[in-house]
């Protein structure tokens, strides 16, 4: 008994039936045109104010310091949709790096042994997340706050907070330094895992169930979801994608270090949601997100450039995040 | 057309409120095209209309949620107008929503006192104060409430008293009641209408927006009509009946074909039904946390109805046929298989179906498309090698919007922007099709307006005739007996008796068949 209703019963007269789809198009879609107005007005605002801003050179530069956020922003996009979140996304990557470097330096030194203990161990944080969030029915917001911790506890104890260094050169080609298809391998990535998320998210019925787990998991029960196996799935992605991320930066820096990228969940979260997903579930894109990450990342990189100093990058960047999903969310 | 019945009889001077030629639209979509309305004191006034006729739209003018385009409203004969719902409330105007505004947490004392609790010099509550006056002004209304009792923990009903017994704390001139006894059992509506009796006695004029024609002539003392955003007539109640009524409210077209009583062949029966066909769902014995002992059989092709109060274990039943509650004693047979099903899942997978209570929380995710919603229970029906199919997706979606007449600008539209009963033919469509041989309803025309709730019988027989059974549960025992070939009455979390169409007579003989079992069980307890 709303006042949409009433929309729905009297029919409109055609002509204004078309315009006003048109606006609620573009105000109401999931997809929120601000969100890319934003992004053009930042990149316009830099483009002025720095000569070194607008270089292909630059922009690669912005994809790849904006890799690792990226990427572990389309898993969480997974896990916010499904309406949990994970804050344990960071100290997972961390983990992970740590167990890629020791199996290829303790176990075999192949590449593939890495990425496979990488991938794994972000995987499994993910099931512990997952397992720990649906059977116990503890908040997925407290769970990861408990791995955020123990996870990067771990990392630091197994080497007893020393760095580890790699040394196979065919781990750095494929995960940091060399090209794949033509793009700087971190990019590579970021793409592969763009195009999974888009095909896993809006074309495959995990999607599908991921969306409804999240928009009303009473109803996703009701329709035979079974919802704690599809949100312990999403959480086994997102610690993959950390994994992943892993692979990235320790083949970027020759080393795994358990001491890395503290805070970033923030960043990763602050991503999702400028991309239009709901923190409340059921709602969000792929691609919003991608762009939600990009703009986190030209901020950061368009700031310094213009040399503004990195106690105000932190204020400014926190005040845009907050107007630009004031304004996204009409 | 209807002559509009203006009352002349009655004449307690100015009314308490009046409504004149009031207009407003939404984005250039009239909503009111100049309806009026008058309340006396010590009136009830009904407001009747389909689902979008405009009752809830001029409700929301009257409590100062929106704002109208032109006309006026007079109280006590001065002009007013409310810019936000706290002037509509100093005004007098008080709302009681169908969605409760409680804090469940709380004691009922507590949410009557909310925001006027009494405090010491230093701010701290005055506990047993706050309880005496809380008391007090229950007892003054003479409404059968506990002040102690949290609210979280009342039935339904009790509930609604408590938000009624909060909109009259404070100078009430004009009570409305926005479908109060939508989920209500027939004994607590009782309840709900002698409370409203005592407000009424105490000069209050009440507004009460209801879909149950039947509450209109035991409670009120004149109704308005509304359709299309237009008054049809105001009538005296007791001047009126329910062909007149229903006429006014559906419009001159449909009014012969909705009115009209089901035709012999409609009503399937239940003697011949239960002799001759096959039994696809048997219980005996099933115990869980809120059932003891159910015995019950479903045919197929028949329409089994669950009669009993609130909280008697009606619901329970069908949700542990739809395994979302477990079975700990007892046999639950399939087709004449004995099932251990762990979940909706497997249940849905047996061909079983739920049309749960609530449609808004547990059958649809409003966010999400018709679309969506409506391949949501077969998404692998859906799909290739787990590959969504959109085109089939859309397809069937619109062949079920045509099939089951919801009116929707496409598959696309967002669940959230359709009426009641759309919202109900949508959980429909999700099971409308080949699969499902057990149909289980819980209230399933709950809040839907008189048309959709025709076309949703249909629907209901419709199953029945291809072969499922249903198994429904109901309030409104006039539904279960022009639907029904048995009826099963529920009491206390078990089967108390089975009765065939002879035996279950009309709504006044089962509500006191239900009522005796009620005291029986009572009694052996």
């Amino acid at each position: 008994m709303t006042d949409r209703l009433v929309t729905t019963a009297v029919a409109p007269a055609p002509e204004q039936r078309r315009a006003s789809t048109l606006v609620q198009t573009l105000l109401r879609s999931e997809w929120p045109w601000m969100l890319y107005l934003a992004f053009v007005v930042l990149l316009v605002v830099f483009s002025f104010a720095s000569p070194w801003f607008l270089s292909i050179d630059n922009f690669l530069n912005i994809g790849r310091q904006t890799t690792l956020v990226s990427i572990a922003a389309i898993g969480m996009t997974f896990v916010i949709i499904a309406g949990q979140i994970d804050l344990s996304v960071a100290s997972t990557l961390a983990l992970s790096g740590m167990a890629a470097a020791l199996a290829m330096s303790h176990l075999a030194n192949f590449w593939f042994v890495g990425a496979l203990a990488g991938l794994g161990t972000g995987a499994l944080v993910g099931l512990i997340n997952g397992t720990l969030t649906t059977r116990l029915a503890i908040p997925s917001f407290l769970v990861t706050l408990g791995t955020l911790s123990a996870a990067r506890g771990l990392a630091m104890m197994v080497t007893d907070t020393k760095p580890v260094i790699i040394t196979n050169e065919r781990y750095f080609r494929i995960f940091g330094e060399g090209n794949l298809f033509g793009l700087p391998a971190p990019i590579a990535w970021t793409l592969a895992a763009t195009i999974g998320g888009v095909l896993l998210l809006h074309y495959n019925i995990f999607g599908r169930r991921i969306y409804a787990a999240g928009g009303n998991p009473t109803a996703a029960l009701y329709s035979g979801i079974q919802i704690k196996r599809v949100t312990t799935w999403a959480f086994v992605l997102t610690g993959a994608l950390a994994g992943l991320a892993a692979l990235i930066l320790s083949a970027r820096s020759h080393a795994a270090r358990p001491d890395v990228v503290q805070g970033m969940e923030l960043d990763v979260i602050a991503s999702v949601i400028l991309g239009g997903c709901s923190l409340f579930g059921g709602r969000g894109f792929i691609l919003g997100t991608l762009l939600g990450s990009l703009i986190i990342g030209t901020l950061n990189n368009g700031l310094v450039l213009l040399g503004v100093s990195s106690p105000m990058q932190l204020i400014i960047k926190g005040a845009i995040i907050v107007a630009a999903v004031a304004f996204t969310k009409r | 057309m209807i002559p509009p019945h203006v009352d002349r009889t009655a004449s307690s001077g100015a009314p308490l409120v009046r409504v004149a030629g009031m207009t407003k639209s939404f984005g250039g979509v009239k909503a009111l095209r100049g309806v009026s309305l008058e309340v006396k004191a010590g009136e009830v006034h009904a407001l009747l209309g389909e689902n979008g006729a405009g009752k809830s739209t001029l409700i929301k003018i009257l409590s100062g949620v929106h704002s109208f385009d032109s006309g006026a409203i007079e109280i006590d004969g001065a002009p007013a107008t409310f810019n936000n719902p706290a002037e509509s409330r100093n005004a007098g105007i008080a709302v009681v929503y169908q969605d409760l505004s409680l804090v469940e947490s709380l004691s009922v004392g507590a949410n009557l006192m909310l925001n006027r609790e009494p405090t010491t010099r230093f701010g701290f509550l005055k506990k047993r104060e706050l309880m005496a006056e809380a008391e007090d002004f229950i007892k003054q209304h003479n409404i059968p409430l506990d002040p102690r009792a949290t609210v979280g923990s009342l039935p339904f009903a009790y509930r609604q008293m408590t938000e009624i017994c909060k909109a009259l704390m404070g100078r009430v001139r004009v009570l409305i009641l926005d479908e109060p006894t939508s989920a209500l059992s027939s004994d607590e509506e009782q309840i709900l209408f002698d409370a409203v009796d005592t407000v009424v006695r105490q000069n209050v004029g009440v507004i009460y927006v209801t879909h149950r024609l039947n509450e209109v002539f035991r409670i009120s003392n004149r109704v308005t009509v509304l359709r299309d955003g237009a008054n049809v007539g105001t009538f005296n109640t007791s001047e009126t009946d329910m062909r007149t009524l229903v006429a006014a409210i559906v419009g001159p077209k449909l009014a012969k074909a909705e009115a009209k009583e089901p035709r012999e062949d409609e009503r399937p029966d239940g003697a011949a039904t239960s002799s001759s066909k096959r039994e696809l769902l048997a219980l005996s014995g099933i115990v869980n946390d809120r059932l003891r002992g159910v015995d019950l059989s479903l045919m197929d092709g028949e329409i089994h109805g669950l009669a009993g109060l609130i909280g008697s274990g009606r619901t329970e039943i069908l949700e542990t046929i739809f395994a979302l509650r477990p079975i700990e004693g007892g046999e639950l047979r399939l087709d004449g298989a004995a099932q251990h099903m762990r979940g909706p899942a497997e249940a849905i997978e047996k061909g079983v179906a739920l049309v749960p209570e609530d449609r808004q929380a547990q059958g649809l995710v409003l966010d999400h498309s018709i679309e969506r919603n409506f391949s949501l229970p077969r998404l692998p029906h859906f799909s290739w090698a787990s590959w969504v199919r959109h085109g089939a997706e859309t397809e069937e979606t619109v062949a079920a919007i045509n099939r089951l007449s919801i009116k929707a600008p496409g598959p696309s539209t967002r669940v959230r922007n359709l009426s009641g009963g759309n919202q109900q033919k949508v959980v429909f469509a999700k099971w409308n099709n080949e699969r499902t041989r057990i149909l289980l309803l819980d209230e399933p025309t709950v809040g839907v307006d008189v048309g959709a709730r025709e076309e949703i019988y249909g629907l209901i027989r419709d199953a029945a005739r291809s072969g499922a059974g249903v198994l429904i549960v109901s309030s409104d025992l006039h539904e279960l007996i022009l639907l029904c070939g048995r009826i099963s009455i529920v009491v206390d979390g078990r089967v108390t008796a089975t009765l065939r169409r002879d035996e279950f007579g009309d709504a006044e003989h089962l509500h006191e068949l239900i009522q005796m079992s009620q005291r029986e069980q009572g009694q052996a307890a």
